[in-house]
């Protein structure tokens, strides 16, 4: 039998963006390297050079409609920290309640739209049928909770932001309009719903998840650093300080959002349209870090609201802390959900959010600044350079799929090591490499904003030549 | 019916805006609206035969343009979803810039045997296939998107918007007089003035409506994500123009002097637009 040396997966399916895996064999047929990477680019970075920043914020929410609102804030951000504009905290709570609509539109669509039907079928059932408008004709109850918390972000965004995806509310200074009683009231009176709803399925998420642990804890376990904003050690979204934790736990650094940029550095790969990032004091080989919903849970030690802390309490006595398995993500990433219903039920429930002081006028100049939030899939940063009359003369964004990138190939060579050896393959191989990819919920369309294809994996034997395309 | 969705280069924003629709969206999926083939949630990973297409995205890599081809090929109905299927969107800009330097700017020189190939340009699909339906926006409004589909699902034509989006938007116009333009930054808007009558350079005037006006009724500018009306498309195609009359009509300003600010800001009227339409011919098609 003439070995197989090269394996493409394509398109990796149930995540947001186009991506490709290539596994690359060695001359007996072992893996030697394996990539994961986006076959898509668009150019956000260098076509809006000489944009004018008072348009910034709702174009640079086009790099993605899955977080467009995570991208707006931490452009507004990035623009004030330029002016040195101070907003009122009537601005900040309104604009910390759009994250959490942020986080809850992207987290019940990730749960049960792109990871439920992983956690639901068995392996054998038919691929065709692996989804979740099979789950909603099964189980009806079930897609209705996942509309009606879906449906409960839109209603936030729509009546916060003006526009249910890429807002145009927020703006440098503020948020263009307050929030009315009235609105408030509606809205908390969906938010005590959507907390109920939210409980059910982080009861039906854990459920699912202990059922199945045996088998995902085999399926990555990686020692990396992790990153996430941090607030007297508590969960933040909005602002706060940023943590590094080393891979025994340890805080490896912490420090202000502004000096973001000094601490990561970008790297490009000539095999995939996304740069990776990692940390500049260890280069790219130590550096690995990775962030999102494990990151966040592993660098705080407690969330601010009751029922989230208790999860995460509970979490931690389970997996320990910090914890490195890869399918984790799944299972904090229920933990930030219920943080987000909680909390914006904590901000609806303060009556002075309506107060009409949302907007502070602000003195546009030139110079630098750099702003971070902590977007569903971790920590996003975004910096610009301005000229004195307000134009973008450069901007670098690092995005979390792009932190995370390192561990999500390292993540599917171990995959298919575990699947290959001596040029056979085992069945199973693509399942698993799509479920390690999924945990991260990597946004192609973000680490790339930049370019797309959906996931490939690619077999190539070492001299590169193309062995076989798995799909 | 069986659906295939379809995502090109673009942000995902138009499918997202499809799953915001709520119990609209259960009430479509529970009807004759059977989703075979959708990267982003089901695993199929060949492109089956179907009756009705939805396409989110536009072409810029020979990836995406192999990928419509066979789509086009494979399906009855083929609806473009968003301004980046119907002209371009956002990623137009890069057309801009020539690709060779995109890369070599902000990438390095490829090795082309392992990423898809570039296109020359940001094209909209219909570049390169006939298309039934476009449905622009950026993205189209959930309401708007499940309207068009049921009609097109039940065999009907989506109801058509031909005007622009001052009839969704309730401001009152008037002829102000003032001396100068505003950004969005430099002043509050009055909340029952018509943006442009405040010196704001709102693009409703020439943008199509049916999203309902969210943007200008919250005292944001249009920035005109819709594209341009069936009358801008064909009779007069200089929106340049036309928005200067319309602003210094509704401000008082001198045409001349409405210019000479306008081209200070070279994003204003081509953020969505930039790309060429080559067989853009079909305005009944524009929902």
């Amino acid at each position: 039998m003439t070995s197989q040396r090269e394996i493409t997966i394509s398109p990796t399916t149930r995540i947001e963006g186009h991506g490709k895996v290539t596994i690359i064999l060695d001359e007996a047929g072992n893996v030697s390297d394996a990539y994961f990477y986006a076959t898509e680019i668009r150019g956000f970075d260098y076509f809006l050079r000489g944009m004018e920043a008072d348009r910034l914020p709702f174009i640079i929410s086009r790099i993605c409609g899955v977080c467009s609102t995570a991208h707006v804030l931490a452009s507004v951000k990035a623009i004030e920290n330029i002016y040195g504009t101070e907003i009122t905290e009537t601005a900040k709570k309104l604009r910390e309640l759009l994250l959490m609509g942020q986080i809850i539109s992207n987290h019940s669509l990730v749960f049960f739209f792109l990871i439920l039907p992983d956690f639901w079928f068995s392996k054998e059932e038919d691929p065709s049928k692996r989804n979740a408008f099979q789950i909603m004709r099964e189980n009806p109850e079930i897609g209705r909770k996942a509309i009606a918390l879906r449906s409960f972000a839109t209603k936030i965004l729509d009546t916060i932001g003006k526009r249910e995806v890429h807002i145009v509310s927020a703006i440098p200074g503020g948020l263009i309009s307050p929030l009315k009683e009235k609105e408030r009231e509606e809205l908390l009176k969906a938010a005590k719903e959507a907390c109920a709803i939210t409980q059910e399925a982080v009861s039906l998420g854990k459920e699912l998840f202990e059922k199945n642990w045996e088998e995902f804890r085999k399926a990555g376990d990686y020692k990396t650093h992790y990153m996430a904003l941090t607030d007297d050690d508590a969960i933040e979204f909005y602002e706060g300080k940023i943590r590094i934790l080393n891979p025994e736990g340890d805080v490896f650094s912490e420090f202000a959002a502004q000096d973001y940029m000094k601490h990561v550095e970008e790297k490009r790969y000539e095999w995939t349209y996304a740069k990776f990032a990692c940390l500049k004091a260890l280069g790219c080989q130590k550096g690995i870090v990775q962030v999102g919903p494990t990151a966040r849970v592993n660098v705080n030690k407690k969330t601010k609201t009751e029922f989230a802390n208790r999860e995460l309490e509970e979490f931690k006595r389970k997996f320990g802390s910090p914890t490195h398995a890869t399918l984790l993500f799944d299972y904090a990433r229920l933990i930030d959900l219920l943080y987000a219903c909680e909390r914006t039920r904590e901000l609806l429930e303060d009556e002075s959010i309506t107060r009409t002081d949302t907007r502070v006028k602000v003195k546009p100049k030139g110079g630098v600044g750099t702003s971070v939030v902590e977007a569903p899939r971790g920590t996003l940063a975004h910096e610009y350079a301005l000229t004195r009359n307000g134009r973008l003369k450069s901007m670098k964004l690092i995005i979390p799929t792009q932190v995370n990138s390192a561990a999500i190939n390292l993540n599917v060579k171990d995959a298919a090591t575990e699947f290959i050896r001596k040029g056979e393959i085992k069945p199973g191989l693509l399942n698993r490499i799509e479920m390690v990819v999924r945990a991260y919920d990597p946004c192609i369309k973000c680490a790339t904003r930049n370019a797309t294809d959906s996931l490939k994996v690619e077999i190539r034997n070492h001299e590169g030549r193309l062995l076989k395309i798995l799909s | 019916m069986k659906v295939n969705i379809v995502s090109l280069t673009c942000c995902a924003g138009c499918v997202s805006s499809f799953l915001n629709a709520g119990d609209a969206l259960l009430e479509i999926l529970s009807q004759d609206f059977d989703i075979v083939y959708s990267p982003t949630f089901v695993d199929l990973k060949e492109v089956p035969q179907v009756d009705l297409a939805i396409v989110e995205g536009g072409v810029r890599t020979e990836a995406d343009e192999k990928l419509i081809r066979e789509v086009r090929a494979k399906s009855r109905i083929l609806v473009a979803l968003g301004i980046c299927a119907t002209h371009g969107g956002i990623t137009s800009l890069g057309n801009i810039i020539s690709v060779k330097k995109l890369l070599e700017k902000e990438y390095f020189v490829l090795e082309t045997s392992k990423l898809p190939e570039l296109e020359d340009l940001m094209y909209p699909i219909c570049n390169f296939v006939d298309v039934d339906y476009y449905i622009p926006g950026c993205p189209p409004m959930p309401f708007l998107i499940v309207h068009s589909l049921k009609s097109i699902v039940s065999g009907k034509t989506p109801t058509r918007h031909q005007s622009v989006v001052c009839t969704e938007c309730n401001r009152k116009i008037i002829a102000a007089k003032l001396d100068r333009l505003y950004g969005i930054y430099d002043k509050e808007a009055d909340p029952n003035l018509c943006l442009v009558s405040q010196g704001f350079v709102c693009l409703g005037s020439l943008t199509r409506e049916g999203c309902g006006a969210p943007c200008p009724r919250a005292g944001f500018t249009c920035f005109g994500c819709r594209g341009p009306t069936d009358s801008l498309l064909y009779r007069s195609r200089d929106l340049y123009s036309f928005l200067v009359k319309v602003i210094s009509k509704r401000t008082s300003i001198p045409e001349e002097e409405v210019k000479k600010e306008l081209y200070r800001n070279p994003f204003i009227f081509h953020t969505f637009i930039f790309s060429k339409f080559e067989r853009f011919k079909a305005r009944e098609r524009i929902i």
